[in-house]
């Protein structure tokens, strides 16, 4: 017998005690509600948001139209932090960066390598939703390089319209379990909550560990 | 299970590591201390959410649902993510486990490994077998990166490197990794941040645990706040998760409430700041999901203790814990500390060898109060000490038996109660004289004086008393 099935009829013969740990006829628990949904306005949103990700050290920069952002990109750039920027492909990125000098820009394609990933001083990726009571971004990455974009470069820049904000995890909920459920998705949804961070010495909170030092979010519109 | 993973050869705890519980040590404060904080954090922060204690009713609701059905969702999880190119394996015990990681190391010619946190590849001990065979193991969470350097075990769930100072670390640091001495925790940090770098991009396999294995999507769901785990799964070419089989949830619909209690009893946030839903492998990449049995079967085998599998290795329970909160991790002598530790050892490397972790335990019921998944870990405990009295266990011997036979008799009525009472203040009295200390008892009397026996008995006072005053 294969050590699966040796586990199956391992785990079948002690569920025969079902009745006996009073575990015996249970039926499907309701998913519960969690947070309830109070329809809170978009600039309650908004502030929420910027609100919570303060909070974690992140940076949240309301942007009221595609130029306030690009303006943002550019003092970014002429910070000295960073000389060079490297952004997935997407429809709002190539919009966000048309003024950015084309050689100071990269655009990172899926057969990026990790070594050459490391090397960007910032990183731009999109967000699929923005979540307002814990300051998250949702961002699905379905290649390597899209995962490794939210991680290796110390800057992360991520960028969202103000519609994607959501009161909450569970109000954001159904497209993130569809991707969860669909048989083609790969890689991964990642939740990103500020910096990365730790307080693994003395529990005293130190950011950018491994991950990014900085997280900076662009919520346009 | 490999032995040189137990360190309960007739259970340390009431053996030599248990100095901690008489001798304050610096290093237990620094424990103490954050434990408390932790502790006192986590309680506000669950106190600030109107339903926090119907979420721990859910989730202990969806737990029982999930172990109830636990081969259904196992076979269902597995054809979910074969669907999308996982590899799912099976290990009926942590040697089966090793053997398939070292396999998958070997098919992929791999040189070194980097490891996300993951408490399972601790019971396997699998960094002393990827050693052996010639594999760099590198723990990247920060505090395990610290215990693997100074080659000790965690001392925590979730912040394995808790009795470091920042001074310890600077000079460990500076001893292995030739770096300038600092105590700055920003300095400390950055080192291990280069260091480490340097190790993602060169590893052939990431080696990662799983906190939560979705059955009905086919979703391996891991939580972190370092952003280790995610380079550790998405940079080297292999991704191997280890899994124990009572991880499993049925829907990925429960999923925001386990994410957001898990957060707040573990280190008190909202969200950590990275939660991953691991779908499939991304294109040119390799993942292995290996579910690990070790022991974890045999608990179904005992139906008062099911709900022990409910735990979400959170680690509130440990902050919780005033006798963890003295004698660290260690003294549990394996890999799960705390209450939850002396409940699942015993279950998992066997009454015979861990049975007196149940009895290390005031019983004081913090633990059961915290426990997001509403485990009644004190009864576990209570259930886990009458085994542990009626099976062969270290509890379990003839001089025990015959202790607590007599201690029973005389507690079987009141003139045997008086009897026994008058035997003890006879022999309190006469103790002095002895010439030796005998046995057990010796630990006591060598050392101290015993209390001075009143005169006369509270029965025979009390009696005296009502009789003087006319009473019956």
């Amino acid at each position: 017998m294969s050590s699966r099935d040796t586990i199956l009829q391992r785990i079948r013969s002690g569920l025969a005690n079902a009745a006996a740990a009073g575990f015996a006829d249970l039926r499907e628990p309701p998913v519960p509600e969690v947070w309830a949904r109070t329809g809170s306005n978009r600039p309650a949103l908004l502030s929420r948001f910027s609100e919570e990700l303060k909070l974690l050290n992140g940076e949240p920069t309301p942007c009221a139209t595609m130029n306030d952002a690009r303006r943002q990109i550019a003092q970014l750039m002429e910070s000295g932090d960073c000389a060079r920027i490297g952004c997935l492909d997407r429809p709002p990125l190539r919009e966000l960066t048309a003024e950015v000098a084309a050689d100071r820009l990269d655009w990172v394609a899926a057969d990026w390598t990790a070594q050459q990933i490391e090397q960007l001083p910032a990183g731009v990726i999109t967000a699929d939703a923005l979540l307002a009571d814990t300051g998250s971004c949702v961002v699905r990455c379905a290649t390597a390089a899209e995962r490794l974009m939210c991680y290796l470069p110390p800057i992360c820049v991520v960028v969202a319209r103000v519609e994607q904000i959501a009161e909450h995890l569970p109000a954001a909920w159904e497209p993130i379990a569809k991707v969860c459920h669909a048989q083609d998705s790969r890689g991964e949804t990642v939740l990103i909550t500020g910096p990365s961070r730790t307080a693994d010495i003395e529990k005293k909170l130190i950011l950018g560990v491994h991950g990014p030092k900085r997280l900076i979010v662009l919520v346009v519109g | 299970m490999s032995d040189h993973a137990s360190h309960l050869d007739g259970a340390a705890f009431l053996k030599n590591e248990n100095r901690g519980l008489y001798e304050p040590s610096p290093r237990f404060e620094n424990l103490a201390n954050a434990c408390d904080y932790s502790s006192k954090n986590n309680m506000a922060i669950a106190a600030a959410v109107p339903g926090f204690q119907d979420w721990r009713e859910a989730a202990h609701q969806i737990k029982k649902y999930s172990i109830a059905n636990l081969d259904k969702l196992l076979v269902q999880f597995e054809s979910q993510m074969k669907a999308r190119g996982v590899e799912v394996l099976f290990a009926e015990d942590a040697a089966a486990a090793n053997r398939m990681v070292l396999d998958i190391a070997r098919q992929h010619n791999v040189q070194s490994v980097v490891k996300g946190k993951s408490m399972v590849t601790e019971e396997m001990e699998l960094n002393h077998v990827l050693e052996d065979a010639g594999i760099r193991p590198i723990e990247t969470d920060l505090g395990e990166y610290i215990v693997q350097l100074a080659r000790q075990r965690p001392i925590h769930l979730v912040t394995p490197a808790l009795h470091f100072s920042a001074a310890e670390v600077g000079k460990l640091f500076q001893e292995k990794l030739g770096e300038p001495y600092s105590a700055e925790h920003a300095a400390l940090t950055a080192i291990a941040r280069k260091h480490l770098r340097a190790e993602y991009l060169a590893a052939g396999m990431g080696v990662s645990g799983c906190n939560f294995a979705v059955a009905d999507s086919g979703t391996v769901v891991i939580i972190e706040n370092e952003g280790n785990a995610g380079l550790s799964t998405a940079t080297p070419p292999v991704h191997v998760v280890t899994v124990g089989i009572e991880k499993l949830i049925p829907r990925i619909d429960y999923l925001p409430l386990f994410l957001n209690l898990l957060a707040r009893s573990g280190t008190g946030q909202k969200l950590t700041t990275y939660t991953h839903l691991i779908h499939g492998p991304a294109a040119g990449k390799k993942l292995y999901v290996i579910f690990l049995d070790n022991g974890r079967t045999k608990v179904l085998q005992d139906p008062q203790a099911w709900q022990s599998l409910f735990c979400i290795r959170c680690g509130a329970c440990l902050n919780a814990c005033p006798v963890y909160r003295r004698v660290g991790g260690w003294s549990y002598g394996w890999v799960y500390p705390g209450p939850i530790g002396s409940v699942l050892t015993p279950h998992l490397v066997g009454i015979d060898k861990a049975g007196k972790l149940p009895f290390a335990s005031s019983l004081c019921g913090a633990c059961g109060e915290v426990c997001p998944v509403k485990i009644d870990i004190p009864h576990q405990l209570v259930h886990l000490r009458y085994r542990a009295v009626n099976e062969p266990s270290p509890m379990n011997s003839p001089l025990e038996r015959l202790t607590w036979r007599l201690w029973a008799w005389a507690m079987g009525g009141p003139r045997r109660y008086g009897l026994a009472m008058w035997a003890v203040r006879l022999g309190v009295r006469m103790a002095k004289f002895l010439p030796w200390h005998p046995g057990k008892l010796g630990a006591w009397t060598r050392g101290r004086n015993l209390p001075r026996v009143p005169s006369h008995s509270f029965r025979s006072w009390w009696q005296k008393r009502n009789s003087e005053k006319g009473r019956p």
